[in-house]
């Protein structure tokens, strides 16, 4: 049975702030003792920069920061560390993407590019768009907020489209995507899949093998690690074939005035000193969350996310944007001609974090009809009493406003 | 001309910046001080939608504000204000009656922010992307230059 008050004992903020219910977890999650004490040690005991001293600390340092790829590797299943390229986050992993496989691509190719993309996953691939004379492609979803499957069939089949750039979850509505077979339509029709699984780390078990995808990034902060690291992951048979986009140190084989030989894979995709302690951050939140069980976790985060909704459903004015079959314990609210923001105003004077506005994914606002909403997202450490203290306020609230 | 539908409110003629700030500071928790806020809301007109225009739109605002903004006759500026949100249309209210029916002299100095920061509202300018406040008192400020 898991045990909701021993695991959020390990969050110190959440012991900092005893009153304080915490459900903007889509937004960036809390994180344990374990990984600041990570970084802490790596920085007492082990701090140097990576690859090139000729020191111990150097070696140190260079066996935490590979030995968090391998980390990396295994908790995604990649076949191999080189896979595993670190970047700030999974915004710079997507940049990273569209300024290196986006490459691949010729005039007149096409991108399908989904509405329920968070900024992230639509931006840079415009960005490329525009430089590379391609196409964006504008990928619908279906009432209940899921890929509208139909239409991917029809945009496959199209000869130049070449690329797939898809979320496994949702940040402004939660639906989880089936990925797998999304990667399968996709693979048929040789277009390459880039998953934005931002949201969906820290919650589902990922294994980029058994789903099947070209390319898949998250960041460490939204799944209990520090800001300021990311991932990218990428097909070793693509990694192969793409060219460098930041230049500078580390990055490098030789170099000179007549000519500079690039580092061998993922080495040149990583210019510059990296992230190193938040790599040895993010390391330690995926060990520790690998020691979990997270089948548990999922099961308490579906319970609580039961019991949001159905007290949500008993509220009168409160309409969820998103009924996915398969969705993440978040829930996107709009109510009437009450705005999202004065609610989150009067939960936040009793110490209710929820988060407001268009969740960087307007496209996917304008095709629900709405401007703003308010997003509740759950993590394990949420209890039972955080939602129903939730659900009360929320209930009060909107009485007053009304 | 800004159309006097919009003008009528009492901020910043019958009700002053020293009635609100008496007002405020007597609101302990944040919660008085949000009820406050949606009270204060109530004072301003809604306008109608033919006047929510894109031209008078402000924009870094997670909730829609829309101002106007003109010189009277008589030499005073006259600001109308509304927004979708409540909170934010009770904070406009605190920005009419800095700003509306002053003479066109006097109020270029002030210091709205600290103001705000004496009635422990620092809250409502440092989560500017949400309510947009510091874009508000901007775009007043750059019109009347």
């Amino acid at each position: 049975m898991f045990d909701v008050a021993a695991f959020k004992q390990q969050f110190p903020l959440l012991g900092h702030y005893p009153e304080l219910i915490y459900l903007d977890n889509a937004a960036t999650t809390q994180k344990p003792r374990c990984v600041l004490d990570a970084e802490r040690a790596y920085y007492e005991t082990s701090n140097a920069n990576v690859h090139r001293g000729a020191h111990r600390l150097a070696v140190a340092a260079t066996e935490a920061y590979e030995g968090a790829r391998d980390t990396v590797a295994r908790f995604l299943n990649a076949a191999s560390s080189d896979e595993i390229i670190f970047t700030r986050g999974a915004t710079e992993a997507l940049n990273l993407l569209a300024n290196t496989v986006g490459m691949l691509l010729s005039p007149g190719d096409e991108i399908i590019v989904s509405t329920l993309e968070h900024h992230a996953n639509l931006v840079p691939w415009q960005m490329l768009a525009e430089r590379r004379q391609l196409s964006i492609l504008p990928l619908g979803i279906t009432a209940s907020g899921e890929i509208d499957l139909a239409e991917l069939a029809t945009f496959l089949a199209r000869p130049r489209a070449r690329l797939l750039a898809i979320s496994h979850a949702s940040n402004a509505i939660g639906s989880i995507q089936d990925i797998q077979a999304i990667c399968d339509m996709s693979r048929q029709h040789n277009c390459l899949t880039a998953v934005d699984g931002a949201q969906a780390v820290a919650h589902l078990p990922v294994d980029v093998q058994a789903l099947g995808c070209d390319m898949y990034v998250f960041s460490g902060h939204k799944v209990y690690a520090p800001t300021g690291i990311g991932v990218a992951y990428i097909h070793n048979k693509l990694l192969q074939r793409i060219p460098p986009w930041q230049g500078g140190g580390e990055m490098i084989e030789t170099v000179a005035f007549s000519g500079t030989r690039y580092a061998t894979p993922p080495g040149h995709l990583e210019a510059g000193t990296p992230p190193i302690a938040q790599a040895v951050g993010l390391a330690a939140a995926l060990t520790w969350l690998a020691q979990q069980d997270r089948a548990a976790l999922l099961a308490h985060e579906t319970a609580l996310h039961q019991q949001l909704e159905d007290g949500l459903r008993a509220i009168p004015g409160v309409v969820i944007h998103g009924q996915a079959a398969h969705k993440l314990s978040l829930s996107a609210l709009t109510f009437g001609h009450v705005h999202p923001y004065d609610v989150a105003q009067f939960l936040d004077a009793q110490q209710i974090a929820v988060r407001v506005g268009h969740h960087c994914a307007q496209p996917l606002q304008q095709a629900l009809g709405i401007t703003s909403s308010l997003r509740i997202s759950l993590a394990a450490y949420n209890t039972a009493d955080d939602v129903a203290r939730c659900l009360a306020v929320l209930a009060d609230t909107l009485d007053m406003l009304n | 001309m800004i159309p006097t539908e919009l003008l009528a409110h009492p901020f910043g003629q019958t009700i002053t910046l020293t009635q609100l700030a008496a007002t405020l500071d007597a609101a302990a928790s944040w919660e008085a001080k949000n009820r406050l806020l949606v009270q204060l809301s109530r004072q301003l007109p809604d306008w109608p939608a033919e006047y929510k225009t894109a031209d008078c739109k402000v924009s870094g605002c997670e909730s829609q504000v829309w101002l106007r903004q003109d010189r009277s006759a008589d030499g005073h500026w006259q600001v109308a204000a509304d927004s979708d949100s409540r909170i934010v249309k009770g904070l406009l209210a605190l920005v009419l009656t800095a700003y509306h029916h002053q003479p066109t002299n006097a109020v270029q100095t002030f210091d709205f922010e600290g103001w705000l920061q004496a009635r422990g509202m620092q809250r409502f300018l440092t989560a500017s992307r949400g309510n947009g406040l510091r874009a508000i008192v901007q775009t007043i400020e750059k019109q009347r230059q």
